[in-house]
Order: C-alpha cells, then sequence, then structure tokens
C-alpha cells in the first residue's frame, strides 16, 4: 500500500478491520442469503440502511469534516434516485396499465409521445451519467453561489433549506412531468433482471455493499491527505486557513459537489430497492434525519455515520412498528439526547469512558495551604 | 259574472301571468289600498311600475282595460279581505280552489309585491307537488305539507299550510299519513307561470337588501329581456345605494339582448360608464354581434365599454395585489419577529418556533372550545375534560381577545422551558441548538398529535373578523385588515420594548457582548431567560392569528418556519426594521408573481431563487449590523 499521498497513515490493523467488515457484508451475508438463513426481507432491509449510511456519509463529510452544516443532502439523494427511477420507469415499457410504452402518469397527463428529455434514460449508462451530472451541477451552482459570497455557519443550513423546500416544490407539480405526487413506482426490471425476485434483491446488496466500501476506503483516504487536513482546517478556522493563502472556497466547493455525488450515488442504489421514489423523500426532515443518523454515530468519524444510519434506522424499522404514536417522540428525544450529552456520538463513547476514568484515576485533591498575606510568608 | 269569465279568459289566453298581476294592481290601485309601512309600499309601486311596463310591451292594452273593470267589479270585496289575511292562509285557499283555476290565479296574483319570506318556499313546495289536500274536521279539503318524520309505517305527520300547525282529526290527535296515498295538489300552466311570476317579484321586493341584492345578481346573471321591466321599474324606487347600483348593472347587462338596436346601444353606453367587472363575457358577445351585423355605433360603443371594464379590472387586480400582499407580509411578519429576537438578536436557531406557533394556535382553539362547550382530550391515554362556559353571542365573539394574552403567555411558557432545558447549554455552539430544538420540535408535534388528534381542528372566525369592505370591486377582509394593523401593534410594541425600557437596554447590552455585560453585573442568564421567552411569546401571538386564517393542524408550524427564517435571514439578522422590510418585500413580490404567473407553486419557488439570488448581492441581507469583528 502507497501511503506517500496520506500525510497521516493509516495503521495496519484499521486495514484489516475494513476488510473484515467489508467481506462480512459483500460475501458473507448474501451467501447466508442465499443458503435462507438470513431472510430476503433482511437482505433488502439492510440493502437500505446501507444506502442511508452512504446518504449519512455525506451529511458528515460535509458538516463532521469541513462545518457545514447542509439540509439539502436529501435532495441529492432523491434527485440520484429519480435519475435511476427514470430509468426504471423507461424498463417498464409497455407493460403499465395503458400498455404504451411510456410511463403510466405520462398518458395519464394526455401526453402521445415520449417528452424528448425521457428519451434517452432507456439507456442505463446515460442514466447513470446523469445520475451524477444531475447533482454535480445543481451543487455545483449552488455552492458557487453561496461560498462565493461567505454563507457560512448557519445561514448555509437555512439556504440549504429553502434550496430542498423549493425543488420539493417543483417535483410535487405535475407539469414538472417527474410523477408529482406520486413520483415513480411499480418497477419491473433492472438490466434485464427481475426487480421483484431474491436475486436481484440480493444482486443490489452486493453492489451497494461494494459501493459503500469504496467509498469508506476513498474518503478515508481523502480524510487523511494533505486535502483532508485542510478541508478539517476550514472547519476548525476558517480564517487562518483563508490567511495561510488557501482559497476556503474552493475547498468547500469541492467538498460539497463530492458530498452531493456520495449523497446521489445512495439514492440511486436506494430506489431499486425501496421500488419508489416520490417528492416527499426531498423535505427537510429528511435531510434532518440523516443529520441525526451521523449526530447519534459520531460526527467526525467516518464509521460513526455507518453505525448511526444503521442503528437508528434498525430502531425505527422496530419502534415504528412496537410504539408508532411515541416513535417521533423517541427519534426527537434521542437527537437532543444526543446533542446535549454525547457530542462524539456512540463511537465516542468509548473514549468518553476512558476519559472519565482518567478523571477518576487521578482526583483532583484541594490544595488545603492556607493562603498568606505578603507580611506573613515574611514573617 | 258572465263578464269576469270572459275578461279572465281573455286574459289567461292572451298574455302569460303578468297580465294577471297587472290587473290586480290595477284594482288595488283603484281601489286605492296602500301598504302601512315604507318599504312595503315601495315594494308595491316597484312591482306596479314593472306590470305596467310589461303590459306595454305585451301590447294588450285594451283588453287589460276592459278585464281591469270587470275584475274590479268582481271580486274588489274579497281580494280586500286577502290584502289583510297572511300569506299562508292565502295560499292555502288558493291550493283547496281545486276547482277554479281562475280563483286559484287570482289569489296568487293578491299575493303580488308582498315581501313574505313564505312565498318562495311554499310555491315553490305547491309548483313540485309536495303540497297535499287532505279531507278535513269538517269534510272540507285542506291543504297541507308533510313534516318529513317518517315513522316505522313510513307514515308523516301533516302540517297545514295556512297556520303551519299540524292537522288534528276530530279527536284532536295529529294525522298521519302514508305521503305516496295522499292527494298532491295539482296545477296548470297558467298556475305555474303566475307563481314564477309572484315568486321573482317577491325576490326583488324583498324587505332585505341583502336579498334583493342576491335576486338582482340573480337576474343579471339570467339576462332575460322578459324581465327588464321588472328591474327598470325597481331601479325608480330603490333607495339603497349598493342595491341601485346592481339593478343598474343588471338593465345594462339586460339591454344587451334586447332585439331593439337603440336599446342595447343605451346598455353599452350604460356599462361604460360603469364598467362592473361581470360584463366582460356580455360585452365580447355582443362585439362579436355587432361585427358580423355591420353595426358600426354599437360596435364602437361596446369596445369602449370593454377597454373601461378592461382598464377598470387592471386597476382592481393590482389594488387587490397590493392589499394581498401586505397582508401577506404582515403574516410573514407576525410570524417571523419573534424568530426576529430569538434568532436575529441571541443567535439561537430555534427550528422549534413553529410549533411555538402552533402552541398559540391550539391555545386560541381550546379557549375557543372552553367558550363554547368545554372540550374533552385524552393525551396519553388520560381522560381529560374541560368544562366550557356555553357562552353565545358577544360575549363568544370575544372568545378572540381572551384567546391573544393566553395564546403568549403559553407560547412564552413553553419557549422558557425550552430555554431552560436545552437551549441555554447551547448558546455558543448554534450548530447543535439547531439540531436540538429540530428534536424538540419533532417531539411538540408529537405531542400535539397524541393530545389534538392528527387531523386539523376547527376554529372559528369571530363575526367581527369574518366580514369583508368591497370598496370599487377590491376586497378588503376584515381579518386581512386586522392582520396589519396588529402585525404594526406588535413592531411598534417589540420597538419600544428594545429601545425604550431598562429591560430591552440590558437585552441589546447582553445581545452585543455577554461577556462584557456579565462583568457589569448584567444578570445575563435571566436576560437570555426572558428575551427567549418573549421571542416565544410573540410565535404565540402569531399562532392566534394564523388560526383565523389557515387550518390549525400538528404540522402547522412547518409550513411557515422555512418563510420565516427566510424573512429575517433577507432583512438582515439582528435588524428589527430589515425584517419589517424584508417581510413586506417578500409578501408583495409573492403575491405580484402569483398574479403574474396565475400560479402560487411557480410564484413561491421564484421567490425562493430570488432570496438565493439576493443574499449573493447582500449577504448579510438589507440592513447589516456593522462590526469590525472578523467571526460574526
Amino acid at each position: 500500500m502507497n501511503h506517500s499521498l496520506l500525510v497521516r497513515p493509516i495503521a495496519k490493523h484499521e486495514w484489516i478491520i475494513t476488510t473484515v467488515i467489508a467481506s462480512l457484508l459483500i460475501v458473507v451475508m448474501p451467501l447466508l442469503n442465499s443458503f435462507g438463513v438470513i431472510s430476503d426481507f433482511t437482505i433488502n432491509l439492510w440493502g437500505k440502511y446501507l444506502c442511508y449510511a452512504m446518504l449519512a456519509i455525506s451529511v458528515d463529510l460535509l458538516w463532521g469534516y469541513t462545518g457545514l452544516l447542509s439540509l439539502g443532502q436529501a435532495l441529492f439523494f432523491s434527485l440520484g434516485g429519480y435519475m435511476m427511477g427514470m430509468y426504471l420507469m423507461r424498463m417498464i415499457g409497455d407493460m403499465g396499465q395503458y400498455h404504451k410504452d411510456m410511463p403510466d402518469f405520462l398518458v395519464f397527463l394526455g401526453w402521445e409521445q415520449l417528452p424528448t428529455f425521457w428519451k434517452p434514460f432507456s439507456s442505463f449508462p446515460f442514466a447513470m451519467i446523469m445520475m451524477l451530472l444531475i447533482p454535480g451541477i445543481v451543487s455545483l451552482i449552488f455552492g458557487f453561489l453561496a461560498f462565493r459570497s461567505r454563507v457560512k455557519g448557519v445561514y448555509f443550513s437555512i439556504l440549504t433549506q429553502a434550496l430542498t423546500y423549493g425543488a420539493s416544490l417543483m417535483f410535487f407539480r405535475n407539469d414538472m412531468l417527474m410523477g408529482g405526487n406520486n413520483g415513480f413506482t411499480d418497477f419491473r426490471f433492472i438490466l434485464g433482471f427481475d426487480i421483484r425476485s431474491a436475486g436481484t434483491k440480493r444482486g443490489l446488496f452486493i453492489v451497494t455493499a461494494i459501493v459503500l466500501t469504496a467509498i469508506y476506503v476513498g474518503l478515508r483516504c481523502l480524510t487523511r491527505s494533505r486535502f483532508g487536513l485542510v478541508q478539517q482546517a476550514v472547519r476548525d478556522s476558517e480564517n487562518r486557513v483563508l490567511f495561510s493563502g488557501y482559497s476556503s472556497p474552493n475547498f468547500k466547493l469541492f467538498i460539497f459537489v463530492l458530498s452531493a455525488l456520495i449523497g446521489s450515488i445512495g439514492g440511486a442504489l436506494y430506489v431499486p430497492q425501496v421500488g419508489i421514489i416520490n417528492p416527499s423523500e426531498m423535505t427537510t426532515e429528511k435531510s434532518l434525519e440523516a443529520v441525526v443518523w451521523t449526530a447519534v454515530g459520531g460526527r467526525g468519524t467516518l464509521v460513526g455515520p455507518i453505525v448511526g444510519a444503521i442503528s437508528v434506522n434498525a430502531l425505527k424499522s422496530w419502534a415504528t412498528r412496537a410504539y408508532p404514536d411515541l416513535w417521533l417522540i423517541i427519534l426527537g428525544g434521542m437527537f437532543i439526547l444526543v446533542v446535549l450529552f454525547l457530542p462524539k456520538g456512540i463511537v465516542g463513547v468509548p473514549g468518553m469512558i476512558r476519559d472519565m476514568l482518567k478523571k477518576r484515576g487521578r482526583p483532583r485533591e484541594p490544595d488545603e495551604t492556607p493562603i498568606k498575606t505578603p507580611k506573613e510568608e515574611a514573617a | 259574472m258572465l263578464f269576469w269569465l270572459a275578461a279572465s279568459r281573455a286574459a289567461r289566453e292572451c298574455g302569460p301571468s303578468y297580465l294577471n298581476i297587472a290587473l290586480m294592481i290595477r284594482r288595488r290601485r283603484i281601489l286605492g289600498i296602500e301598504n302601512a309601512s315604507q318599504a312595503k309600499s315601495q315594494n308595491w309601486f316597484a312591482s306596479q311600475h314593472a306590470t305596467i311596463a310589461l303590459l306595454k310591451d305585451m301590447r294588450l292594452k285594451s283588453i287589460c282595460l276592459l278585464s281591469c273593470l270587470t275584475i274590479f267589479l268582481a271580486v274588489g270585496l274579497t281580494a280586500q279581505e286577502a290584502q289583510q289575511r297572511s300569506v299562508r292562509e292565502i295560499i292555502a285557499e288558493a291550493v283547496t280552489l281545486t276547482e277554479d283555476s281562475n280563483a286559484q290565479v287570482k289569489l296568487l296574483v293578491s299575493l303580488t309585491g308582498r315581501g313574505d319570506a313564505n312565498i318562495a318556499p311554499l310555491l315553490t313546495a305547491w309548483k313540485e307537488g309536495a303540497v297535499y289536500l287532505l279531507p278535513g274536521t269538517d269534510g272540507k279539503k285542506v291543504a297541507v305539507t308533510f313534516a318529513g318524520d317518517p315513522d316505522a309505517a313510513k307514515m308523516e305527520a301533516a302540517i297545514r299550510v295556512d297556520t303551519k300547525e299540524p292537522l288534528k282529526d276530530s279527536a284532536g290527535a295529529v294525522v298521519r299519513v302514508l305521503p305516496s296515498k295522499a292527494e298532491a295538489a295539482e296545477t296548470d300552466s297558467s298556475l305555474r307561470k303566475a307563481m314564477k311570476a309572484v315568486i321573482d317579484l317577491a325576490k326583488v321586493a324583498a324587505p332585505d337588501p341583502k336579498d334583493r341584492l342576491m335576486a338582482i345578481t340573480q337576474l343579471a346573471m339570467d339576462r332575460d329581456v322578459a324581465k327588464l321591466p321588472i328591474l327598470e321599474a325597481r331601479l325608480q324606487v330603490e333607495t339603497d345605494g349598493k342595491v341601485k347600483q346592481a339593478v343598474k348593472e343588471a338593465v345594462a347587462l339586460t339591454q344587451l339582448r334586447s332585439p331593439d338596436a337603440a336599446v342595447r346601444l343605451t346598455g353599452c353606453n350604460a356599462l361604460e360608464a360603469m364598467h362592473p367587472l361581470s360584463s366582460k363575457d356580455a360585452l365580447e358577445g355582443i362585439i362579436k354581434e355587432a361585427a358580423k351585423a355591420n353595426d358600426q355605433a354599437l360596435l364602437s360603443s361596446a369596445k369602449r365599454a370593454l377597454a373601461a371594464v378592461e382598464s377598470h379590472r387592471t386597476v382592481v387586480n393590482f389594488l387587490g395585489t397590493i392589499f394581498r400582499g401586505l397582508s401577506l407580509g404582515s403574516v410573514l411578519l407576525v410570524v417571523a419577529i419573534g424568530l426576529a429576537i430569538t434568532f436575529g438578536l441571541m443567535g439561537v436557531i430555534n427550528m422549534a418556533h413553529g410549533e411555538l406557533i402552533a402552541v398559540g394556535a391550539y391555545t386560541t382553539y381550546v379557549v375557543q372550545c372552553v367558550f363554547a362547550e368545554g372540550l374533552a382530550l385524552s393525551p396519553f391515554g388520560i381522560k381529560m375534560h374541560l368544562p366550557g362556559m356555553n357562552a353565545t353571542g358577544w360575549w363568544y365573539e370575544m372568545y378572540f381577545v381572551i384567546a391573544l394574552p393566553m395564546a403568549f403567555i403559553m407560547a412564552a411558557l413553553v419557549g422558557l422551558a425550552l430555554e431552560r432545558g436545552v437551549i441555554r447549554f447551547l448558546y455558543r455552539r448554534p450548530l447543535e441548538s439547531l439540531l436540538a430544538t429540530w428534536g424538540v420540535s419533532l417531539v411538540l408535534q408529537q405531542i400535539f398529535r397524541l393530545v389534538f388528534g392528527s387531523n386539523n381542528v376547527q376554529v372559528n372566525s369571530p363575526s367581527w373578523l369574518s366580514d369583508n369592505w368591497t370598496i370599487n370591486d377590491v376586497i378588503f377582509g376584515w381579518n386581512r385588515v386586522f392582520v396589519i394593523g396588529f402585525a404594526i401593534l406588535i413592531v411598534i410594541g417589540t420597538w419600544a420594548l428594545l429601545s425604550k425600557t431598562p429591560l430591552g437596554l440590558l437585552i441589546r447590552a447582553v445581545m452585543q457582548n455577554r461577556n462584557m455585560a456579565a462583568c457589569l453585573g448584567v444578570r445575563t442568564e435571566r436576560v437570555n431567560m426572558l428575551t427567549f421567552g418573549f421571542g416565544s411569546g410573540l410565535a404565540g401571538l402569531a399562532g392566534a392569528f394564523l388560526s383565523q386564517i389557515g387550518n390549525v393542524g400538528p404540522s402547522l408550524g412547518q409550513s411557515y418556519i422555512v418563510d420565516a427564517f427566510m424573512t429575517v435571514v433577507v432583512g438582515g439578522v439582528g435588524s428589527l426594521i430589515g425584517t419589517v422590510a424584508s417581510a413586506i418585500g417578500i409578501g408583495v413580490v409573492d403575491q405580484s408573481l402569483q398574479q403574474i404567473l396565475g400560479n402560487p407553486v411557480l410564484g413561491k419557488i421564484l421567490v425562493l431563487g430570488a432570496i438565493i439570488l439576493f443574499l449573493q448581492w447582500r449577504p448579510a441581507g438589507i440592513f447589516v449590523t456593522k462590526t469590525r469583528s472578523l467571526e460574526s
């Protein structure tokens, strides 16, 4: 392994742990599934969690590493989802309710022919390019405008929130020709495979796990490189970075676009696994939920968001069934508690305990020598 | 008697029932019968004029005169009696005279000019076969309607038409009959025509100006040339300004349908002078007709009238847009001013601000329920019952006055708890206060759902907020006017608090430099708490208002929070005047874009885009708080 690019090299045992966990996800879980030990439902659910993990990583890259709390990550996630959705809609072909070679909602809206911008989405590579291009362009333009005028801190959050809100309003409209309220659903085929078969689901899970691993490893290297150090310096003191001669807006723009792309890839893998995409995925609440996952897992680390996304969603899957009325209270309460008492998240818990033990190890003894006046000292 | 028969037959053959009405009127005038009240006599003359004009139209003058005399001789006395009887009695008698349809018509005609509310429903019921004849105790037939209370055998109680009392048999028990077995009172065509005419005239001459206005508006929509004389006659006697204007418009609109070209031209000219918005379609129709008939005078007149209408429409739309923009701006201002304090002055991102608004709105709901029948709630499975005061009338209407301070107090209390429990630990970590308060907002929303249900609750506007003024076709809703007025009051109050009171001085000192203030002996903790409570209270007030103009539900706050933050950011954080300017600016721009694009959602998206671009130009908002420090 060539570590020359990495300013802070990565320890060997970390590589080993990463490899073990990755192979667990990529090889062992699908194998167990094919032998029937793990149900198809679980595999599908975990596939979903892994996609959420990508969203959480994209939030963390911005928030934990650069200090930018973006509430627009759900927008990029669902933009990616929509691009994949367009391809999947084209793959339905004439098997829809109206038996025309175009999506049902377009027939319903009175379109005789497929609108021009829909046509190239029959091709998978094109859809994938658009999946990267569209969120990339949106984030590039928005990021350029925002960072150029030095929008930062909470203003950045509020602006990204407005961007997401505006976009969801747009996608809710029928004349956007993106399915309006109902979005896309009833997918049938992906790359010629039946999307509902267990085999396809397993395949999608494997792909998701591989992509997540690649993203993790890539970002792990990036944050340990010279670039990553500047990025974290921007978080800690942007003015010093500026005065040191770095153009911090460019760094932030790069990170913003990169995290938009990661979110978008997550969304694109998410849609075939859950089988639906609609504008309610695009709301600020979804972005904030991803922020919760990151916060719960532990921000400023790359493992944290993955742990957070999986654990919070597993909790959600359980709580929404066991206590449907109380789920929001649990989520909200968890949020408050984590912010107030666990600033480093689950991942940070061992460190906190270690610190506490250390403090207990050497208790501060009060200095009981009485204070003397100069006169007494002289005497 | 022979005379009478001949005359009435002539009347029935020659013209519709209007003729009979005319006869009746003539007779009355001859007899010199006049109604006691001024209003009634006006109505009375109106119908007189109407019918006379009608008669001219029908060219039946000669027959009329003849029959007039005969009727006068024949039924003068009975008619005088009829005048003193109630409308119900007359109609009941008319129904029972099944053998003599002339007499029926005559009796109906005697109702002309009476603005009695019973006429229209009873006659309509008769026309539709819902009036029945049953044998009474003395063997004579009695006119009845059915009460609509079917029992097990589907029998219904019979209600006498003349007295509105239940029909009783000789033993004194209420008669119950199977409606399908009863004999329905029949009508023939002459009778139906008479009914229709009487109903129309009764409506136009109704004693309440509002009813008159409605009837006339309907006539203006029908544009029936045959009714033109009714309207013209009404015009002569109408005294109510609004109704008179409506009659004028109706006359002009109906004139456009006249076969006489000169009348049409008069109509056009009148429309040009009045330019009512409703005449657009009619004028476009007449322009087409005139172009076809090559009538230059009419064509140019109609075109001028249409231009006048269009320019009037532009003015009305413009003024309406400005007003709606101002009122939307005021709503934004009321919503954002609390945020301007907690976010702008204290730097706390309170994502639960929307839920504080909802607290205010729900408080209004609870106060309203307490004024009415009370309220049963079941939070977390615990049954709670708030007793009601069962207030009615003006006392009930005053609930909103009580609700305003209550909303302020409740929201302020919730805000204080929030500040003490969560926010005070996060003053130095604004991003985290955003997250924690978002958690609070989730919890609060779910609590609303558990306490009040996930559906919207019904908040009734008091009557002094639910009417409107219509000035020159621009509608000014009282609630909107009230919001504008209240926004002004709140701004002045907040400004006075911040700049004229000792507390305001402390607040500003703490916000400018917390450490310095603390060193000088200001109890910053307490000031923070009070400031946050005040900002939250203002959110509660906003909620009380929003309950009057929108839905009250668990997600009420969510729909305003983005707009509120935008307003504060655009205005310049920490600047009260900036918040005012940006709220009104955003409100007016939003409404104008809606007007221009004709699409609210597109308008909203454009406004959001415009705000993002605006912040490029002025990153710190309209009014920048000047500072020399590097980090803001």
